[in-house]
């Protein structure tokens, strides 16, 4: 237990100013948007919703009205397009660190010392964990902090229930890929996992607009995770649908057992 | 119904096991000659009640098609220092990662002092120092940090002052530790490398091309700093293909050509077996043409000079030139190069 401690806060060491400066551009961005949606009035916001094209419309599909608002504006923060392609690729870089310490040799030296090889996807797991709980706690302490400084008096902010929801509903999310990610990097180098993984995700993400825009697509649109991530709904104040949670749970799950058992089972080598 | 055996007592039944199963077996090496070592003999030092520090039984690793390790059998003493020869993709290190658990065997059993490699391998890796071939290390890391993390993963935790007198001996100063490991030279990191094997007093010592980028002199202070520790009692298991060094530093060797183990044998056989360069100079011209004994060949004859390769003992070389006009004679130690030679030369034909 102590060695896989000290696993963990070397990676932990290894990747901090990764995790920080995400972190701190997260947050930054998330005091900014609230900044944004303080500066804008109720009616600016009509205006926005006007000058958008239908297919944006068509995918933001009835949630338009909540998402161009001050509340939508600042929980925007967790589904931001852009935000979660960065949080989706930071997370497939760490859930295929396993891959890295078997290409450069290091993971040879840590397994010829008495270490079980679990500990390898184990540590990975935490790592991941901790990654997208400090994502998410800075893209909360940047919305308390925009609140703070910019918030008009009458606004109240996103409730905390509605922000809980979204948080949870991100970091499945983003440990969905990671299992998926992680499977990948337990078994191939890091050349071939990380875009592997990537090219997944993206595709994944294309699929989900993609059945937005054409209901022709409907047919496979089930088999991107990305269908179950639904922050317009919640934006919207629908509650966070479990079985959404339950598909991103199991995915995620199959991942890491996936991981687990190649690990287990694959040689060790270059 | 089988006995079932727990923990250690486990591992020395399966042990005894392994070795019965080595006594009901011959080794088959090809050059069937090359067998001079008594197999399973330990060292006089060493407790013959205890197990081997290394026991191999049929390891066969294949990868599709390609056999990189085919049916080794091996047994090495505790406080024994043992080379493994062989040439690049022999399956030196394929051997070496077996051991260790980083591969998988296709089939057989090894035991590091008694300890099974796969089923028992955190308790045989526990005795283990291993100097990789090729080091991976994390290079934004410092050189104690990296020292600190791998001596962290011991269970036995490390005597910094045993650390510090092999980075004296190793000359790798604080200040150097203290760098980040993208400043080092292949040098240092191979120095590194040798104190993280070697810093948590391991019994036995797994060591793939030790000296591989390390300068005359730090080889120099390798090799005594190897001395010492076989003294102190360890066992040391090492890769390598150059053979001075293994002839410096073994009391045994294996030689692997192709994944297959043809030469087992001690140093000192090793050099009876390769066969003895002679020189014989005349005073006076030499035309009659020897009948040679077994054994000997005439490399180069001239009326005034004779080469010679003897393998075997002198005595008929020196009946033969009784009477002839002999100036001077000389006579090359043989070395342990022309095992080798000779094994790859033959296995090539």
């Amino acid at each position: 237990m102590r060695s896989a401690f000290l696993l963990f806060r070397l990676s932990l060491k290894r990747v901090r100013m990764l995790l920080c400066v995400t972190g701190l551009l997260l947050a930054g961005f998330q005091t900014l948007r609230v900044h944004i949606a303080a500066s804008h009035s109720a009616n600016d916001y009509d205006q926005i919703a006007a000058l958008l094209p239908p297919s944006v419309r068509t995918i933001l599909g009835p949630s338009v009205t909540s998402v161009l608002s001050f509340n939508g504006i600042v929980c925007g923060g967790y589904f931001d397009l852009g935000i979660v392609i960065a949080l989706v690729v930071l997370t497939i870089t760490l859930a295929t660190l396993p891959a890295v310490e078997i290409e450069t040799g290091f993971a040879d030296l840590i397994l010829a010392r008495p270490l079980r090889r679990h500990w390898l996807i184990t540590r990975t797991i935490a790592l991941v964990l901790f990654a997208i709980l400090l994502m998410l706690f800075m893209i909360m302490a940047g919305t308390w902090a925009g609140m703070a400084m910019f918030a008009p008096p009458d606004a109240s902010g996103p409730p905390a229930r509605q922000t809980a929801s979204l948080a949870l509903d991100l970091g499945m999310l983003l440990l969905c890929w990671g299992g998926v990610a992680m499977a990948f990097g337990a078994a191939c180098r890091p050349g071939v996992a990380r875009p592997a993984a990537s090219l997944i995700a993206f595709s994944a993400l294309l699929l989900d607009y993609a059945q937005k825009l054409w209901p022709a697509l409907e047919c496979v649109g089930w088999l991107s995770p990305f269908r179950y991530f639904t922050p317009f709904e919640l934006v919207m104040g629908d509650p966070l649908p479990v079985e959404n949670l339950l598909v991103l749970g199991a995915i995620t799950l199959t991942g890491f057992t996936l991981a687990y058992f190649i690990i287990s089972h694959r040689d060790i080598s270059r | 119904m089988p006995k079932v055996c727990w923990g250690f007592r486990g591992s020395i039944a399966r042990w005894r096991d392994s070795q019965a199963l080595a006594l009901s077996n011959q080794y088959v090496l090809q050059n069937q000659e090359a067998i001079p070592y008594e197999i399973g003999r330990p060292p006089p030092s060493v407790d013959r009640a205890s197990p081997p520090a290394i026991s191999i039984r049929g390891l066969t690793k294949r990868y599709g098609t390609l056999t990189a390790l085919k049916d080794l059998n091996l047994d090495i003493a505790q406080g024994e220092s043992f080379g493994f020869l062989g040439l690049n993709g022999a399956g030196k290190t394929t051997a070496i990662r077996l051991l260790l658990d980083l591969l998988r065997p296709s089939s057989g059993k090894a035991f590091i002092f008694g300890y099974d490699c796969w089923s028992e391998g955190l308790e045989a890796r526990a005795r283990i120092g291993y100097l990789p071939g090729e080091l991976g290390l994390y290079l934004d890391l410092t050189g104690l940090e990296t020292l600190d993390f791998l001596a962290g993963l011991n269970r036995q935790p490390v005597d910094k002052r045993h650390r510090q007198e092999l980075c004296d001996r190793l000359e790798l100063s604080q200040r150097d530790l203290r760098r980040r490991l993208r400043q080092y030279s292949t040098g240092m990191k191979r120095k590194l490398g040798i104190i993280q094997a070697f810093q948590a007093n391991p019994p036995l010592l797994i060591l793939d091309e030790p000296t591989e980028g390390l300068d005359p002199l730090m080889q120099e202070s390798f090799y005594t700093l190897l001395a010492d520790v076989k003294r102190s009692g360890a066992t040391i298991f090492m890769s390598s293909h150059v053979l001075t060094e293994v002839e410096r530093v073994c009391d045994r060797i294996a030689l692997l050509r192709k994944g297959e183990m043809v030469l087992l044998t001690t140093v000192r056989e090793s050099r009876r077996l390769a066969p003895r360069r002679v020189r014989v100079l005349f005073s006076e011209d030499v035309s009659a043409h020897p009948e040679l004994p077994p054994g000997h060949q005439l490399t180069e004859k001239t009326p005034r000079l004779w080469r010679l390769a003897i393998a075997g003992p002198l005595g008929p070389l020196l009946a033969l030139l009784e009477g002839l006009p002999v100036q001077d004679m000389e006579i090359e130690e043989a070395r342990l190069e022309d095992v080798v030679l000779r094994y790859y030369r033959e296995g090539a034909v």
